[in-house]
Parts: structure tokens; C-alpha cells; sequence
């Protein structure tokens, strides 16, 4: 089939992602306003076109991603969503809402120990009948993805396993809350790697290797910003209140960035962990730096548009106010057109450049064993992703 | 000939191939020694993948009738005259071909969810508002309403500078004058507790609970204390027939339900819940009104006030935009305001509701 190559070192292939920013800018920034006019219902087919955008930019081996998704199937698998949760979000919302009054009840007796815990029952209620809705539709947003993927004209897939997920994902949380957070690493690994290890490129499975204990270096940032909090509340609590407001900014901040790098590091561990089938595996060196420098960058761009278009608002405000329709309209398409902007400036500042730099830190080792990789069945994922959708949880793009 | 990659959707192999097009210009043929034979793809079947990120690149597929329409073979070409002439020439190239029965799904799935959350919103939640609205314990309605109160109070302060409650002594004596008078002799549920906010918009308010809330305006724009009773009667009638809280309840589930189909479209979801409350509200509107014919007929109070008071609505209504909401969450102001002028010349004897000294202190409320 083809001449014999001389490769017994592994040899491996960075993934590549590139595109234009401003196209995506505008891609963004129109499907939105389509978006707006149709009253949401283009939000599917917006999704859909970044997606294909995003995917077609990004490479492995000279040879890109397709996203095969379509706006049409989203839709309908948002209205087969619609018709399910509307019976049980409905009933359940007012049923907590009865329960849940006190909430608004600002002079009530919250003394009374028998309230407190109706108010603590309530809320926890609300809380428990959404998340096992959320995992489940993260779940199934991950599957359609995989399905609606390709890469050489070869399928990825997922299995079906939501409920299993729900299970598990529940389990592993509450295992993390219970421990105060000293678990996280085992639910991490798990969870990530129940999705993974159903996973498939073709017909060949992804395997998940590794450890969870190795998963606790990720850790060490949160665990510092802890400490530092900690010191900072003994330190309050023997009265030296400056020294206190400075630890707990020092620690603030240190929590957060120790959460980005437990985010950046397990990804990092748990994908350089995989293989699929027994020859190709993966490299992924993401850095904690450049995310943050992505975020800081971000903050700071966003924050200066929206001061200059804020004043440009405010001046084309004043002269529309002569009358009260026109500021009315001239209220109602600012607005549109802020969120718009914000919308598609999000996408180019944060979105796309965090998924640029995980693209380019990753790498196929030992790629050659690829090409014998078969085309796998399509599995026909009835519902896409309407849950996610109904819920608003499926993510940037 | 031209160079070209192919993927076959077979193997995930990588086909080094020339492609070159039939004299007869209706197909492509790809020909590579690692293809077992080469591959015709007629022209008119070509489709090229849409929102990619390259133009330098076009990658091709095939329509076929299986099942998910596409060949799942790729041809990806780079040369730019054979792109710009596929581009010329193929009319169907970008098209998105959709199976048939797709429209039929969908508009299937679309009004199933259409009557689901019509079933909801129409149905289900009234209801079961209806049902909560009973089972309620009145200290906890009252505890709420309260708060719903503070936040009218609120509201209107932010859309108006001059908002305060109004509280002078011999204001507030000439209410409770009328509210007696009103409720003297009747069984209440609630003990019903009547505020004016000082605000330019004729309006009246009763949130859960027995709280009634009073602008000044319309208080100003008000020529008889009669009318003024005949209002408070109203708003009176909505609290004991527990239409704020079944209205709350209704909105909590309804505004999940909204949110959902709109997204974060928030604003769409505002306009459409308000839509929904004038819907329903028109009959408790009328059944308040009923409630209060009846309430100033007991207690020997004029309703012709209250006629009058439509006849004001009406035109207010056309002289002024603000007042859209009373528009289309009430009945037509002309046809209450002829029932009540029927029900005021049926009406027996009847005496002032407050003397004109009082009435002064009512109107001078927030002075």
C-alpha cells in the first residue's frame, strides 16, 4: 500500500489552529444580530456556524476537523427537550416557589429553628432537582459533539451513558463536597475518564491511562490561596484588620489563579493520559500563564470598549431624549447592539484565543498507525443537545 | 490533472490523488495507485463544506440519498482556477441538502412543544396557582405581600424622583374613614392595609396579602371621593379573591419556562410574560369589578363614582401613551364603565362616602 517507512522513534504531529479574527469577529457578531431578530431561534444555527468555523480551523497532520452538526437538528432536539422539561421544570418551579416564599419574606422569623431548616430544605430541593438535568445534558452536549465531528472523513463517537453519568457525576461531587474538596482530583479523573473511555475515534476506542492521585500537584496553587486564607482569618481574629484585608486579597486572588491552574493541569494530565487504541497516544502542554495573560488581556480590552461605547450611548441617548419614543428605541437597540458586541467580542478575546492555546499545545505521538483506522456506523443521536440547549449549559460555543 | 488529498470515509487514510473533469463536463474522476479504482463523482453532486476558515481550500463531498445525505468521503483541493470555476459553474455547491421527512419531524416535534408549553402556561399553572393560591397560610401571604410592597415602592422611586409614601395624619384618617365604611359589617380574610406612593401615573395596586397600594395621582386626577371608593373597592376584591398571589404563583413557574424558550434573550422573555398576565388578568378584572359593585352597593356608597371613574380612564387612556398597560390588562374601560352604569341606576339610597373636609385631606395626602 505504501513504501515502508523507517520510524522506529515515535514521531509526533503538533495540532495547528488558525483563522482569521476578524471574520469569526463578524461571523459572531451577525449570527447574533440574526439571533436577536428572530427571537432566539437562530441561536441553533449560530452555534452551528461557529462551531463548523472553529472546527475547520483547527488541524492535525495538515488534514482539519469537520463539524458535521446542523442548525436543524439543534432546533428540533430543543424543541423534543422543550416538550419534556416544560412538564417538569413548570410544576416544579411554582411547587418550590410555595415552599420557597419565605425567601422574600424579609421580617419573617428567622430565629425559629423549624423555619431555618424549611428555608435550607427548599433551596436544596431546587438545587437537586436541576443538577442531575445539567450533568445529564453535558453529558449528551459532549456526545453530539464527538458524533457531529470528523477528522480524515472519519467519525468520532461517544456511546450513550448520560444516566450513568448523572450517577456518578452526583456521587463523585458530593464525595468532594463531603471531603472538603480533597477529592476533587478523584472525581476529576473519574468523570473525565467515564466520558472518555466511551469514547471513539473510528472504530478504534480511547483509552484513559493514569492516575488519580497524580492529579494532586494540580492542586498545589488552591491549596497555597487556602492556606494564605486560613492565616488571613486567624490574623482577623486576633484583631490585626489591615494585615487581614491584605491577606485576603493576596489569597483571593491566589485561590483564583490556583483554580485556572488545577483547570489548565488536569486537563494537561488527563489528556496526555489517553491513548486510542494501544499506539497512538497525545501530548498536552497548556501553560497556566498564557490562559491568565488571555483573560487579563481580555478584561482589560473589554472594560475600555465598553467605556467608549458606553459615552458614545450616552451622548446619541441625550440628543434621541427629545422624545419618548425615540429614546425608547434608541434604548432598545443600544442594548441589542451591546450584548451583540459583547457577545462576539467574548467569543474573539476569550473563547477562541483559550482554545487556540490548548489546540497548539497539543500533539499526536506515533500518528502512523491512524491510517488504518476504519469508518465506524453513525450512530443517529435522536435529540442532539436539547436539554443543554433548554438550559442555557452548553458551553461558549 | 490536478493534485489533490482524498479521504475515502473509509480509513482514516490519507489518499495522495489527481482529479480531472470528463469532457463531457458532467463529472470528476480521482485517480491514485492506493485507491483500488478510481472514483467518478458526477459535478452536479458536488457539495462544498460551508463557514470554513480557509479560502484557499475548498473540501468536497457528494450528495447521496443514505442517510445522512453526504458521501462520507472528502476531497480537499487547493487549486484556485478549479475552485473559482466549481464556484461558477455549480449552482448546488453549497447547498444544504435536507431529508424529506425532516420538515415533517420537525414541525411535528414543533407543535408538540408548542402545546406543551401552551398545556403549561394556560393549563397546568393556573391551576395549580389556583390550588397554592388556597393552600397558603395567610401570615406567610402577608409576609410576602409586604415585601412585594417595598419593592413597587422601590420601582417607582427609581423611575421617578419624587417618590415617597405619603402619611399626613389627616390624610391617612380620611382613607381609613372610607376603608371602614367599605368593609364595616363583611367577613374579610385579610385585614387590608391601603398605602399611597406619590407618583405621576393613575394607578392602583393590590399585592398579596391585603396590601393595596394608591398613586396620587390618581388621587388628583380623581373628582369625587366616590370614585376613589370605588377603585379601592376594586383592588379590595382582588385581594380577597387572592388574585396578586395566584398571579405570583403563576409567574414563578411561567418565568422558567419563558426563560427557556428565549434563552438569554431576556427581554423577549419580559414583553411575552407580561403578554401572559394581561391575558389572564381581564377576568379577575372582571370579577373584581363585580366584587366591587357589589361591595359599594352594601355599604350605600354612589356607583355611579365608579362609572364615572371608566369614563376618566377612557380619556386618559387617549390622551396620554402611558397608560398601554391598564389598556391591555383590563377590559374595555367603555364596557365596565357601562355596567357599573347599569348597577348605579338599579342602586337604592345612598350617602357621602366622606365629607368634603376629609375628601380635601385625601387629595392633599402627600403634602
Amino acid at each position: 500500500m505504501d513504501t515502508h517507512h523507517l520510524a522506529p522513534e515515535p514521531q509526533s504531529v503538533a495540532a495547528r489552529h488558525n483563522l482569521d479574527g476578524l471574520s469569526l469577529f463578524f461571523l459572531t457578531f451577525k449570527t447574533g444580530l440574526l439571533t436577536f431578530i428572530t427571537l432566539g431561534i437562530y441561536r441553533f444555527w449560530q452555534t452551528t456556524r461557529i462551531r463548523k468555523y472553529l472546527w475547520a480551523s483547527t488541524s492535525a497532520d495538515d488534514s482539519s476537523l469537520e463539524y458535521t452538526g446542523t442548525g436543524l437538528e439543534k432546533f428540533i432536539g430543543f424543541l423534543i427537550a422543550l416538550v419534556i422539561l416544560a412538564g417538569y421544570l413548570g410544576v416544579f418551579q411554582m411547587v418550590l416557589f410555595y415552599f420557597g416564599l419565605s425567601f422574600f419574606d424579609v421580617s419573617s422569623d428567622a430565629t425559629n429553628p423549624a423555619e431555618q431548616v424549611r428555608y435550607l430544605v427548599a433551596f436544596y430541593v431546587q438545587v437537586i432537582a436541576i443538577v442531575p438535568l445539567i450533568f445529564y445534558a453535558s453529558y449528551q452536549s459532549r456526545r453530539y459533539m464527538m458524533g457531529r465531528t470528523r477528522w480524515r472523513g472519519i467519525r468520532f463517537s461517544m456511546e450513550k451513558g448520560a444516566w450513568g453519568y448523572v450517577v456518578r457525576a452526583i456521587g463523585y461531587r458530593l464525595l468532594t463536597i463531603v471531603t472538603l474538596g480533597v477529592l476533587a482530583p478523584l472525581a476529576t479523573f473519574k468523570l473525565e475518564q467515564y466520558m472518555a473511555e466511551r469514547s471513539s475515534y473510528g472504530d478504534i476506542p480511547i483509552k484513559q491511562g493514569g492516575s488519580w492521585m497524580r492529579l494532586y500537584p494540580a492542586l498545589t496553587h488552591l491549596f497555597i490561596g487556602t492556606v494564605i486564607l486560613l492565616v488571613c482569618l486567624g490574623v482577623f481574629i486576633s484583631g490585626y484588620n489591615g494585615l487581614a484585608a491584605a491577606l485576603l486579597c493576596v489569597g483571593g486572588v491566589w485561590v483564583a489563579i490556583g483554580f485556572v491552574y488545577y483547570q489548565v493541569k488536569s486537563f494537561a494530565y488527563m489528556n496526555s493520559h489517553k491513548t486510542l487504541g494501544d499506539e497512538v497516544s497525545f501530548k498536552s502542554e497548556p501553560k497556566t500563564i498564557a490562559v491568565i495573560r488571555i483573560y487579563f488581556i481580555a478584561g482589560v480590552g473589554m472594560s475600555v470598549m465598553l467605556l467608549f461605547i458606553g459615552s458614545v450611548m450616552t451622548a446619541i441617548f441625550d440628543l434621541a431624549l427629545s422624545s419618548v419614543n425615540v429614546g425608547l428605541i434608541v434604548t432598545v437597540l443600544g442594548y441589542v447592539f451591546i450584548f451583540v458586541l459583547l457577545q462576539a467580542m467574548k467569543m474573539v478575546m476569550i473563547t477562541q484565543p483559550i482554545l487556540e492555546h490548548f489546540i497548539q499545545t497539543f500533539r499526536i505521538v506515533n500518528p502512523e498507525p491512524l491510517n488504518q483506522i476504519q469508518q465506524r456506523q453513525a450512530d443517529d443521536t435522536v435529540g442532539a443537545e436539547g436539554v443543554a440547549d433548554a438550559l442555557d449549559v452548553a458551553g461558549a460555543f | 490533472m490536478l493534485q489533490a488529498q482524498f479521504f475515502d470515509g473509509v480509513t482514516a487514510y490519507r489518499h495522495e490523488v489527481c482529479i480531472s473533469v470528463l469532457d463531457d463536463q458532467q463529472a470528476l474522476v480521482i485517480h491514485a495507485d492506493s485507491l483500488a479504482e478510481p472514483v467518478r463523482w458526477e459535478l452536479s453532486d458536488l457539495r462544498a463544506l460551508s463557514d470554513s476558515s480557509s479560502t484557499a481550500q475548498l473540501t468536497l463531498t457528494r450528495y447521496t440519498s443514505s442517510v445522512d445525505e453526504r458521501d462520507p468521503a472528502r476531497l480537499i483541493v487547493t487549486d484556485s482556477d478549479f475552485i473559482a470555476g466549481l464556484r461558477a459553474t455549480q449552482p448546488d455547491l453549497f447547498r444544504r441538502d435536507v431529508r424529506k421527512r425532516t420538515w415533517l419531524r420537525m414541525a411535528g416535534w414543533g407543535a408538540g412543544a408548542v402545546g406543551a408549553i401552551a398545556l403549561m402556561l394556560f393549563v397546568i399553572l393556573p391551576g395549580m396557582a389556583n390550588i397554592l393560591a388556597e393552600a397558603i397560610p395567610i401570615e406567610r401571604e402577608v409576609a410576602f405581600g409586604k415585601a412585594v410592597t417595598q419593592q413597587i415602592e422601590w420601582v417607582l422611586s427609581s423611575s421617578s424622583a419624587s417618590t415617597q409614601r405619603c402619611d399626613s395624619p389627616k390624610g391617612i384618617a380620611a382613607l381609613n374613614t372610607m376603608l371602614e365604611r367599605l368593609t364595616a359589617g363583611r367577613d374579610m380574610h385579610y385585614e387590608i392595609a391601603v398605602q399611597v406612593f406619590e407618583h405621576p401615573g393613575v394607578n392602583a395596586f393590590a399585592a398579596p396579602g391585603g396590601q393595596v397600594v394608591i398613586l396620587s395621582a390618581l388621587l388628583e386626577k380623581a373628582e369625587t371621593p366616590e370614585e376613589v371608593a370605588g377603585v379601592l373597592a376594586h383592588e379590595i376584591g382582588h385581594v380577597e379573591r387572592r388574585d396578586p398571589m395566584r398571579q405570583a404563583l403563576r409567574a414563578a413557574g411561567a418565568a422558567g419556562l419563558l426563560s427557556m424558550v428565549f434563552g438569554d434573550l431576556a427581554g423577549a422573555a419580559l414583553v411575552s410574560e407580561h403578554l401572559l398576565t394581561a391575558a389572564y388578568s381581564r377576568e379577575a378584572e372582571v370579577e373584581a369589578d363585580r366584587f366591587a359593585l357589589d361591595m359599594l352597593a352594601a355599604a350605600q356608597v354612589d356607583v355611579a363614582g365608579f362609572a364615572n371613574f371608566f369614563a376618566r380612564i377612557e380619556e386618559l387612556e387617549a390622551g396620554d401613551i402611558a397608560i398601554p398597560e391598564r389598556l391591555s390588562t383590563h377590559p374595555d374601560s367603555n364596557w365596565r364603565g357601562a355596567q357599573a352604569q347599569h348597577f348605579a341606576e338599579s342602586q337604592g339610597e345612598t350617602t357621602a362616602v366622606l365629607t368634603s373636609t376629609e375628601w380635601a385631606a385625601l387629595q392633599a395626602i402627600c403634602d
